[in-house]
């Protein structure tokens, strides 16, 4: 690399620069990059010329160069004439050559390179189009050799330029004059600076050195075409960008190492030359950035954190960005959230208003805690007051203690079953009120273990067990009525059974009389008659406890019942009603003693109706076959069934099916609910009553009852 | 023991016929209890006097049909009395038209029941000694030839000697002779003690 000037010298400086970094970047193989500053421009004798020669030529006398590339327009001459000594035969690359010395230089073979027209034209043209304004045109140059070829360059191409100015040359001035000259131009001019190599006291400058105080010193804004100076204090220009040109001279000579002929290498010229300004500069003179051309390269911008920071920027923006979105992403779940929960609350009011509305409280029990949640309502109907904490056992306390174990054990069968389970309770209430409660719980495990989570209801049914009360209470009336009015038609009969015994009471009383009254009365005859008179008395009393009983307004009762017994009992009651209407009952009983719990005097309500019916029903039959088969037989384990078979007309075809419906009668004086009430009375002692017709005539009425205890000792 | 006015005593309730039986006894009669009227009518000997106490609502055979039963088997009426839990007009209409000495109520009172067996106790006497002449009687007539007993027969009818003659074909001495045989032997003496006799046999005409 062959500097024309010193190492300070910006423009070749920067050409240097980017030749160097573009040949390092590309070569296939390691480079060797010498450079030599010939410092012509301080140094302008002959003789200089000739030692920094022979210099050169001893430096390079053992390793000549495969490539030179010159640096600065001086450069190449230097070249041209020293390159037999200092590097025969090897291939130049020049640079910083303007078209005007190109086409001065006769060059010899294997010399090449980049050609720079420093475009004074467009760099007025970019004044012009800055200041449209502006009618005054002052032109810098010094004093040197490229300065006045400057000087006659500029001098032409202001005349050939279609608009017209004021022009002031300020040539060949003294450094101090130069910059006093500049002090005093106009604020609306335009100041060209083209070189300052030299002034006219023969003093060396570097140009892009002079720029700086030139334009600190100006009113005006000041042009060049030269890239140095920008960013010393110039507006800008149309100029070569030297790195381009470095890295175009570094590409040819990289061809050239490659083996290319260096005469088939056409120098190129202004590679890559381009507007360029200075924002600072154009702001310092308010000039405006919309007028500059397209395609224009603005530097110094005001650095904006952006293009200063750009990766702290970025990251800061990315972190920024990642929280705005986290942040907006909570946000967005908050909502959501708060969504749910106001709609969860909302639905929790609306589920816990229709169960309170229901007479319904909700609680849940965690085991293991042994803590307990439970609805206001809950508190309520367990009068719990309302800050009190709720445990398991307040709960139970308050139930009635009769009805403890229950409410215990359902508790204890949810947890082991996972099945709902159904309780009705008592719940004491502190004013001593008592109402009925119907505990539902239901236990959930988590994990399929042993589940500890027990959930569940409580619903008033204080008033459903009311009315139930009130309608079990309506249906013993009934009942009642029923068995009044039956026994009200057996009336007659009925007394003529509480007849006979008084009959033979009253005979054995009035023969022992009899007895008595004679003169020797046998002993043993009054005796047997006093005995027998206990005995008739005993069986009235039988026959009245007997009607006393069906008579009797009472509570359903649940004690054992021996059907035999009940039968033969009933069948006795109706003794007298069977022989007068002429029918005759066998039974048929097995001998096994069945008993079954509910309320004698229902069943036996029942057996009556059904034998009472079985006797209706053969008003037209034959007297001689007029016969009721009462039968007990266990049918199916742990069932009792009691059949009544008549020989009567049977279940006539319109009666079917309607035998059961309240109030459907087939008698005259009938009210209806006699079948009606046994079928309740039996369904409430868990059995089950049919009527079906017999196909050799007459109707087969059958119950079947569960047995308690199913005995088969026929003792 | 054919001479002891005896009691038989039918009712389906023992306790009923047990007192019933005792209280009869008490009194000095011999007693005959059946609890079903079957058994009674099976064993029942219609030469024994006595009466029959009933109790009118029995399975199988009621009272009154006993009563039937013993009316229809001979010509003598065993005398009845009846008992009953429940006394219904109709009914003791029924049984007092078919010969029932008395219908009594349950409890039966001893005064009321005696007095209405000594009734049939009497009652049976005087049907018992009707029955036996009536037995002469027919025992008398059946001695008749058939040529006497149809004289008999116009004699009672208030025919003459010369209307019967002509009736039958004959003169009036062949008749007058007929007549005179049948008195004797019927031990009579007055037509009006053979019209009574008549009458007694057969009492519809």
């Amino acid at each position: 690399m062959l500097h024309a000037f010193n190492y300070t010298f910006p423009a070749t400086a920067l050409i240097a620069d980017g030749a160097r970094k573009r040949l390092l970047e590309r070569s296939p193989q390691p480079l060797e990059i010498d450079a030599d500053f010939l410092d012509l421009a301080r140094n302008r004798d002959a003789e200089y010329e000739s030692r920094m020669a022979t210099f050169l030529q001893t430096k390079y006398e053992k390793r000549p160069p495969d490539v030179v590339i010159t640096l600065g327009s001086a450069a190449l001459p230097f070249i041209v004439k020293h390159r037999d000594d200092i590097a025969p035969n090897s291939p130049v690359v020049f640079t910083s050559v303007s078209p005007q010395n190109y086409g001065a230089l006769r060059l010899p073979p294997k010399i090449t390179g980049v050609i720079s027209e420093f475009d004074l034209d467009k760099t007025l043209a970019l004044a012009e189009r800055l200041q449209p304004e502006a009618s005054r045109l002052f032109v810098i140059a010094g004093s040197g050799e490229v300065d006045r070829r400057w000087q006659s360059t500029a001098r032409k191409t202001i005349e050939d330029r279609k608009r017209k100015f004021d022009v002031t040359y300020l040539f060949e001035r003294s450094y101090s004059n130069l910059v006093e000259e500049v002090s005093k131009i106009p604020r609306d001019s335009i100041v060209i600076l083209l070189t300052v190599f030299a002034d006219s006291e023969g003093n060396a400058f570097v140009p892009a050195r002079v720029a700086g105080p030139l334009s600190a010193a100006s009113p005006a804004p000041l042009y060049a075409p030269y890239d140095t100076y920008i960013g010393n204090g110039i507006v800008g220009g149309f100029v070569e960008t030297f790195e381009s040109v470095g890295v175009r001279a570094a590409d040819m000579a990289l061809q050239i190492l490659a083996g290319k002929d260096p005469a088939t290498i056409a120098p190129q010229t202004n590679p890559g030359q381009a507007y360029r300004v200075d924002h600072r500069a154009m702001a310092r003179w308010n000039l405006q950035e919309n007028r500059l051309p397209p395609d224009t390269a603005v530097l110094f911008k005001e650095p904006t954190i952006w293009s200063e920071h750009r990766g702290a920027v970025v990251a800061a923006i990315v972190i920024v960005g990642l929280q705005s979105l986290i942040v907006g992403a909570l946000l967005v779940q908050r909502r959501r959230r708060l969504r749910a929960e106001n709609l969860l609350r909302e639905s929790e009011e609306r589920m816990t208003f229709a169960a309170a509305a229901a007479n319904i409280g909700l609680w849940q029990f965690d085991r293991h805690r042994n803590e307990l949640w439970a609805t206001e309502h809950c508190r309520a109907m367990f009068g719990i007051a309302r800050d009190a904490p709720l445990t398991r056992d307040m709960f139970l306390s308050a139930v009635h203690p009769d009805d403890r174990q229950t409410a215990n054990q359902l508790f204890k069968r949810s947890l082991e079953t996972e099945q709902p389970a159904i309780s009705d309770v008592r719940i004491v209430l502190p004013g001593e009120d008592v109402r009925w409660v119907r505990m539902r719980a239901r236990s959930h495990s988590e994990g399929g273990g042993r589940s500890n989570h027990l959930g569940g209801i409580f619903i008033d049914i204080t008033e459903q067990k009311s009315v139930e009360a009130e309608v079990a209470l309506q249906r013993l009336e009934v009942e009642h009525l029923m068995r009044v009015s039956v026994l009200g038609e057996l009336s007659g009969s009925i007394a003529h059974e509480i007849n006979q015994p008084l009959t033979a009471i009253l005979s054995n009383a009035q023969a022992a009389l009899h007895l008595l009254a004679q003169d020797s009365p046998d002993v043993v005859e009054i005796h047997d008659a006093l005995e027998e008179i206990v005995h008739e008395d005993n069986r009235a009393g039988e026959v009245i406890h007997r009607l006393r009983g069906l008579l009797k307004k009472g509570e359903r009762k649940a004690e054992h019942v021996n059907i035999n017994d009940l039968v033969r009992s009933t069948v006795s009651l109706l003794n007298s009603e069977l022989i007068g209407r002429d029918i005759s009952v066998r039974l048929d009983l097995d001998h096994a003693p069945f008993l079954t719990r509910g309320d004698s005097v229902q069943l036996q309500q029942v057996l009556l109706n059904l034998v009472m019916n079985a006797m209706d029903a053969m008003a037209s039959t034959p007297v001689a076959q007029r016969s009721i088969l009462i039968s007990t037989g266990a049918a199916q384990a742990g069932m009792v069934d009691v059949i009544v078979k008549d020989h009567g007309h049977g279940i006539r075809a319109k009666e079917n099916g309607r035998l059961f419906e309240p109030f459907y009668t087939t008698k005259n004086h009938g009210l209806g609910l006699g079948l009606t009430l046994c079928s309740t009375i039996i369904q409430a002692h868990q059995g089950k009553l049919t009527l079906v017709n017999d196909e050799r005539g007459g109707a087969i009425a059958k119950f079947s009852l569960p047995v308690e205890q199913p005995t088969f000792d026929t003792a | 023991m054919t001479d002891n006015f005896t009691i038989y005593l039918v009712d389906d309730d023992l306790g009923v016929l047990k007192g019933l039986s005792r209280l009869v006894r008490a009194r000095g009669y011999e007693v005959k209890a059946y609890s079903s009227p079957r058994v009674f009518l099976d064993e029942h000997d219609m030469a024994v006097p006595g009466c029959a106490v009933l109790d009118v609502s029995m399975p199988g055979l009621d009272g009154l049909e006993i009563q039937r039963v013993l009316t229809a088997a001979s010509g003598y009426h065993r005398p009845v009395v009846f008992v009953t839990g429940k006394g219904d007009i109709p009914t003791s209409v029924r049984a007092m038209k078919a010969g029932a000495i008395d219908f009594l109520t349950k409890p039966v009172k001893d005064k009321d029941l005696f007095e209405a067996i000594s009734r049939a106790e009497a009652r049976d006497a005087e049907s018992r000694r009707l029955h036996s002449e009536m037995e002469s009687i027919q025992a008398k007539v059946s001695n008749l030839t058939p040529r006497e007993r149809e004289v008999l027969t116009h004699v009672v009818a208030g025919r003459l000697n010369k209307q019967i003659a002509g009736d039958l074909g004959t003169v009036e001495k062949t008749i007058k002779v007929h007549r005179s045989r049948m008195m004797e032997k019927l031990g009579i003496r007055t037509i009006a003690d053979l019209v009574r006799m008549a009458e007694k046999l057969n009492p519809s005409k």
